[in-house]
């Protein structure tokens, strides 16, 4: 913006005293309540996770703030899940122990890839109660994560969410073993 | 009173001006497109160009950080429960990565 175009603004501005109110000093110089109406509509910045953030610049200032969804789960074009784990192939049932091959596959999962560090999150079926299965799927987790750490893994955090979060519907045999995993997120 | 209105709108018409000179394009105006990054020094961009890197806060968790040259934007990283990332790449109260990597005019701050 010139200095001239600006003049013949401010002129037109005091023609009409309704434009400076409404219009484009009208708001840059709110001297009433300090409300304005403008529309900030954003657009989407995708973080190097693959998740998008709602993003303006007003001319001024710039503006960010996560996309998450009216649940609060991020909206997300790719995850960084790198690993989901059938806890059948690793666990006995009711148990918390790896078997030998199991700790094995996962040693060398986690000497493979390469991460910052990682969270790991286990999950259940709907058998047995809620707090069981926070437990067990807590444990669960656990176990993966001293294995990850014994490879030198950084492990940025360990949950449980039992059976809370399912990953498909607990009604057939199928879905309850889709439901029984351990998530490995890897944080790069 | 009308007076004053013109008085107060060509300072304001100064202090644009100035503003366009440090690159600051977009120059405060209202009603501009939100989606550009004006911070370019003339040269436009779309914001979903962004370069990013991590700022780590005081609880060692995982900022987005991002300074174009003129604006700074921060942002949370989230993990896929929305639960913060707290990685361990930094130590807190520090800025790492590419977070300057848009700057086409020079940004001393």
């Amino acid at each position: 913006m010139t200095v001239a175009s600006a003049a013949v603004l401010g002129l037109s501005l005091v023609a009409t005293d309704a434009y400076a109110q409404e219009g484009f000093l009208g708001r840059l110089f709110d001297n009433g309540n300090g409300e304005t109406n403008e529309r900030y509509e954003p657009t989407i910045w995708v973080d190097p996770d693959g998740c998008e953030h709602w993003v303006m610049d007003d001319g001024f200032e710039g503006f960010m703030t996560p996309h998450v969804n009216r649940k609060g789960i991020p909206v997300c074009r790719r995850g960084n899940m790198c690993g989901v784990m059938n806890t059948d192939q690793f666990f006995a049932t009711n148990s918390a122990r790896i078997s030998a091959g199991g700790r094995e596959r996962l040693a060398k999962f986690f000497k493979e890839t390469v991460a910052t560090s990682y969270i790991i999150v286990g999950h259940t079926d709907s058998r047995a109660s809620d707090a069981y299965n926070m437990r067990l799927s807590f444990n669960r987790a656990n176990s993966v994560a001293k294995v990850a750490s014994e490879t030198g893994a950084k492990i940025a955090d360990v949950r449980g969410l039992g059976e809370r979060v399912p990953a498909a519907s607990n009604r057939s045999a199928a879905g309850m073993a889709k439901n029984r995993r351990v998530e490995i997120i890897c944080i790069r | 009173m009308k007076a004053l209105h013109l008085i107060a709108s060509l300072a304001a018409a100064a202090s644009l001006s100035a503003c366009d000179i440090t690159g600051e394009s977009g120059g405060g105006r209202v009603d501009t497109d939100k989606t550009i990054d004006y911070g370019q020094g003339g040269r436009q961009k779309d914001l979903s160009q962004l370069v990013a890197g991590i700022w780590v806060d005081p609880n060692g968790c995982d900022h987005w950080i991002i300074d174009d040259g003129i604006e700074g934007y921060l942002s949370q990283r989230l993990d896929p429960y929305g639960k913060p990332v707290c990685s361990g790449i930094a130590p807190p109260n520090t800025a790492t990565g590419p977070y300057k990597g848009n700057q086409t005019i020079n940004d001393p701050i």
